[in-house]
């Protein structure tokens, strides 16, 4: 087992959602609506606001993103070393699984 | 303005689905977060939904029951105390059972091994049960103690003294019991070759306690003062009470390493000996325990069926939060060695 699976397992349903907040930040520093704005735009998905809290605390509670001091009411996160790795992990994985099938599929169905 | 000022006021009334450590954390930015999503789409009740569901799922959390917990520490003490509150909610009642299962087994000429063994079982799990229970309470005690000698006992008065007013309680209501043992030590001895005799006595001892206890309003001696009834019948409530403050206290107390390493041994244990003895006492009624109604809560079978329910739910609720816990806590461990290691190799 991985570190990205070790690290996201625990996650549950949320895994999915973590790896689209991870995925954003690893473009720089967000806040809460900064990053469902950027998940939207790149992924076409819209992360509920009782989804991305429920996460968010996970994630800074992993050490795979830490919250950065504001002045303001929003505060932004930032993606960790250890944060960065397990998402570089886990998109290996995925691309992984992706060439397999996509080779498969072009084999067995004739789908290029 | 004041659309904002409503959007504000919209906002800070989805937070209330939320725990109070997790809105002193992320309140603000949550407020401030939805408040922009207000904007951009003033009507969504899939999302108000998504947001009390989500602050339930929290509010579990809190109590160890999801692993929404904010912090990974507080998951893991969440999951202690509420096994702790559960567990001491439910021991008067177990106490009760055993006793009752114990005195048919002694009162029965033929002892079929089935029987014999599910009463071994049930007076073992009690046992441990009990030995656990109060080996925690003591310990948090222990250290609450050192913490007030140290001058940072602030957040720990109010369940400190929730615990002390309960706990006071249940030692008068107790007070019999080291009478009553003396009384047959005296009156039958202590024969060291008969256990299964000492076991009974100390049965019926504690059948004699915990009936008053766990079955309101119908029991005792005529004599009783309705006073003396009220602080009986309020002794399910005082061990609750109990449980609440020790939970509280578990959360607050300053741990050192080696017991916040036990934490989920202890929920493993608590969730093990509780489960043992709902198992046990079902098989042990299902080989022929109770020989007929007699022996399951003459006072009120619909009482004694609720308390079997509830039996049912403490290794429940006990197992989920310790495997929710050990679900968190060993794989940050892993993680952070697998990491280090995995970055010493790639260097």
């Amino acid at each position: 087992m991985t570190n990205s699976d070790n690290a996201l397992v625990g996650l549950g349903r949320n895994a999915g959602a973590a790896v689209l907040i991870l995925s954003s930040l690893a473009g720089g520093d967000k806040h809460g609506y900064a990053l469902v704005k950027d998940v939207e735009e790149f992924a076409g998905v819209h992360l509920p606001p009782g989804t991305l809290y429920q996460v968010l605390p996970r994630l800074e509670g992993r050490g795979l993103i830490v919250a950065l001091e504001s002045d303001e009411r929003r505060r932004p996160y930032r993606l960790t070393a250890q944060g960065a790795l397990v998402l570089a992990e886990y998109i290996t994985a995925q691309q992984r699984i992706l060439k397999t099938g996509q080779a498969r599929l072009k084999r067995s169905w004739s789908f290029a | 303005m004041s659309r904002e000022l409503d959007d504000t006021r919209r906002a800070m009334r989805l937070l209330r689905w939320y725990p109070i450590a997790w809105r002193e954390r992320y309140g603000d930015e949550f407020v401030d977060h939805l408040g922009q999503e207000f904007a951009d789409r003033p009507v969504d009740h899939r999302r108000s939904f998504n947001v009390a569901h989500k602050g339930l799922i929290a509010r579990l959390g809190d109590y160890g029951l999801s692993n929404a917990n904010a912090t990974l520490g507080g998951q893991t003490r969440a999951a202690l105390g509420t096994s702790i509150a559960v567990s001491a909610l439910m021991v008067v009642i177990m106490l009760d059972f055993w006793s009752r299962a114990m005195l048919a087994w002694s009162q029965r000429r033929y002892h079929p091994i089935p029987v014999s063994a599910t009463t071994g079982i049930l007076t073992v799990a009690m046992g441990l049960l009990v030995a656990v229970l109060t080996l925690v309470i003591l310990t948090v005690a222990v250290l609450v103690v050192r913490q007030v000698l140290l001058g940072r006992a602030r957040r720990l008065i109010g369940p400190s003294v929730l615990a002390l007013i309960s706990g006071g309680l249940l030692l008068y209501v107790a007070r019999d019991f080291p009478r009553l043992l003396i009384s047959y030590i005296r009156f039958q001895g202590m024969p060291l070759s008969h256990p299964g005799q000492i076991m009974a006595n100390l049965a019926q001892i504690t059948w004699e306690l915990t009936q008053q206890w766990v079955a309101p309003w119908n029991q005792g001696t005529p004599s009783m003062s309705i006073a003396q009834h009220v602080l009986n019948d309020s002794v399910p409530l005082a061990m609750f009470v109990l449980g609440v403050a020790v939970a509280l206290l578990i959360r607050r107390v300053e741990l050192p390493r080696a017991c916040e390493r036990l934490i989920v041994s202890i929920v493993a244990l608590l969730g093990l000996f509780t489960g043992m003895f709902f198992v046990a006492y079902i098989a042990w009624s299902v080989f022929g325990g109770p020989s007929d109604f007699e022996y399951f809560f003459p006072e009120s079978r619909w009482l004694g069926v609720t308390y079997l329910i509830l039996l049912a739910l403490v290794p429940l609720l006990v197992i989920r939060s310790g495997l929710l816990a050990r679900r968190v806590q060993p794989r940050r461990q892993r993680n952070h060695i697998e990491i280090v290691s995995s970055m010493n190799e790639s260097a």
